[in-house]
């Protein structure tokens, strides 16, 4: 139980997906004017990479990595589809962001118009992939540290997303000059953002 | 007075439109508000006939800061003989300190003022009175032997990223003065940590005694000399190694009361700091597991930089929640992550700076909840009534 609440402390602040390796940027940048919709992309993270995650984990444990195939019978053991895994992986993401499109668009259109194309592109936002290759690299040892550090890295970037969204709400009014209005500052506070969020790095769980 | 104000005003119109020197206009109205409480007054709506204006708050706020100033530099030559083991008397102290640290003033003033005015003929705009305060804060801040020209660097730094790319004083997101601490910080480490910077001259070597540690409290409460740390009394009136003006609470807590009695900080932020560092201690001492755990909670607040943080940096009208009801919960989790940094994160022997700066990224976010929790609130007021 303890190391599931590390992992997850550790991927949502210390291995933040945005802060940390910089993933997820575009729709962090493309989705944060305002909190609200940064809120439902930031809740539809979450519920993705909580899901795919864990799936990812199973599928990887169980067909792809190499002799993994072995419950199948004798002859399984020396088959090895790690070479399937980047395929496999993306097609569990889109199949669940399939799903959650048709969920917000049934039970919240007006959060579905303003999410608008980067919803659907949550299918091939880098933190999503990124979340199942760590899983892949980092070698957990049972799927539910998997889930613990899907989650934990969905709620990093959902911090992430809803902070620079309130940040970008407050400057809407500044008096930012010319060439850096719009993107260039986002950047900036990105840039400060990881500063703060360096305050983390070293800790050790 | 009659003399300074005449002789302004036949200066005055050439810098207005049409004269010789317009382009200069921003730094005459700088030094001419800076002289004089400017008669400008709005000639419908509402008024208010005060004539406490930024330029004022700031000037508060650095007399506030005066004491840990003063401190700080009879502190630096304090600390400087006791190094070196010669005997001194208190001038002799006060005049190295003095001699010691007024560079590091003059040099961040300078260097931020230089931006300040350059960013301010550009765009036209007034000068930001807004670096009155960081330019104070920066010196009192770092170990007293850092090299200047680090100082005017991490002060640009911190001016143009830090403030003016947000456009200038009142829209920044970070506390300026902590934004040059950071870049320091992670830019040049072996300057702004380990045992030798704190003192001046150590760097060097000049003739130190035998057996002589600079080590700063809190590194040896990281390193478990627990013995080692000075006793609360010595750590309360700021005999100690350490950052310029953090190492004295009394000389903190002066300042903390001029800003309490003339409203310029913040209280309500000051006390949830200290509440926020205390419950951290405490929850800390319970689960203790090595010495540095077990120091009471108390004791966490008058170590290091926190009591300087919680009364100078938090409280940062700008930085801050704006909400009153935010300030409560930012004020928390300052105190409660500073603690938290400091001794479970390795890395960091402080953590202070960059709790402050954590919660200067999530302000703008708590405000947010607070203003859409208290719009539903009365909305739902507002729903009653009219059921009735």
């Amino acid at each position: 139980m303890e190391g599931l609440v590390n992992i997850f402390v550790r991927s949502v602040f210390i291995d933040n997906m945005v802060f940390a390796y910089f993933l997820g940027m575009c729709s962090y940048l493309a989705v944060s004017k305002t909190v609200s919709t940064a809120n439902g992309l930031g809740i539809a993270v979450i519920f993705v990479l909580g899901i795919t995650v864990p799936v990812n984990y199973l599928i990887e444990n169980y067909f792809l990595s190499a002799g993994a195939m072995a419950w199948l019978g004798p002859g399984f053991e020396a088959v090895d589809l790690s070479f399937l895994s980047f395929i496999m992986f993306i097609a569990v993401i889109a199949s669940m962001v399939q799903l959650v499109e048709m969920t917000v668009e049934k039970f919240a259109p007006a959060l579905y118009s303003s999410l608008g194309i980067f919803l659907p592109l949550i299918a091939v936002n880098c933190a999503i992939l990124g979340g199942s290759l760590f899983m892949q690299e980092r070698e957990y040892a049972n799927i539910a540290e998997a889930a613990s550090f899907g989650l934990g890295s969905g709620v990093g970037f959902y911090l992430a997303i809803v902070g620079i969204a309130a940040i970008r709400e407050k400057i809407r009014y500044s008096n930012v000059p010319g060439p850096l209005r719009g993107l260039g500052i986002t950047f900036i506070v990105t840039g400060l953002m990881g500063i703060a969020f360096m305050s983390f790095m070293g800790i050790k769980l | 007075m009659k003399l300074l104000r005449k002789q302004i005003d036949k200066i005055k119109p050439h810098f207005q439109k049409g004269g010789r020197f317009e382009m200069l206009h921003s730094t005459f109205d700088a030094f001419e508000t800076f002289l004089f409480v400017p008669d400008k007054v709005t000639s419908k709506g509402a008024h208010i006939r005060d004539s406490i204006d930024m330029k004022r708050t700031m000037a508060v706020v650095v007399a506030a800061m005066v004491p840990t100033l003063l401190f700080g530099m009879w502190n630096v030559g304090h600390q400087h003989f006791i190094a070196t083991g010669i005997d001194a008397g208190f001038w002799q102290e006060f005049m190295h300190g003095l001699i010691r640290v007024m560079p590091i003033v003059v040099v961040s003033y300078v260097s931020g003022l230089a931006v300040e005015f350059i960013f301010a003929q550009i765009r036209g705009h007034e000068v930001n009175e807004g670096f009155l305060v960081t330019g104070m804060l920066i010196p009192l801040i770092v170990p007293v032997d850092v090299p200047l020209w680090m100082v005017a660097v991490a002060t640009v730094f911190a001016v143009i990223i830090g403030k003016e790319v947000f456009g200038g004083t009142g829209m920044n997101i970070l506390n300026p003065a902590l934004t040059a601490r950071a870049f320091l910080f992670f830019a040049y480490p072996t300057y702004m940590s380990g045992d030798f910077v704190w003192i001046s001259g150590l760097l060097k070597g000049e003739g130190i005694v035998d057996g002589f540690s600079g080590a700063t409290p809190l590194a040896n409460a990281s390193l478990g000399n627990i013995e080692a740390i000075p006793s609360s009394m010595a750590m309360f009136i700021g005999t100690i190694p350490g950052s310029i003006g953090e190492t004295s609470t009394v000389a903190i807590l002066i300042g903390a009361l001029i800003l309490w009695f003339t409203g310029v900080g913040s209280v309500k932020i000051m006390a949830s700091v200290f509440v926020g560092g205390l419950v951290m201690g405490g929850i800390l001492n319970i689960f203790a597991v090595n010495p540095f755990m077990e120091i009471p909670a108390w004791e966490h607040l008058i170590m290091g930089g926190f009591a300087f943080g919680a009364v100078y940096m938090a409280t940062d009208p700008v930085t801050a929640t704006q909400t009153e009801r935010g300030k409560y919960i930012y004020g928390f989790l300052v105190g409660f992550l500073a603690i938290l940094i400091r001794v479970l994160n390795p890395a960091y022997p402080e953590g202070m700076m960059l709790a402050i700066l954590f919660m200067n990224v999530f302000a703008p976010l708590i405000d947010h909840n607070v203003m859409q929790a208290n719009i539903k609130r009365r909305l739902k007021r507002a729903a009653a009534g009219t059921n009735k």
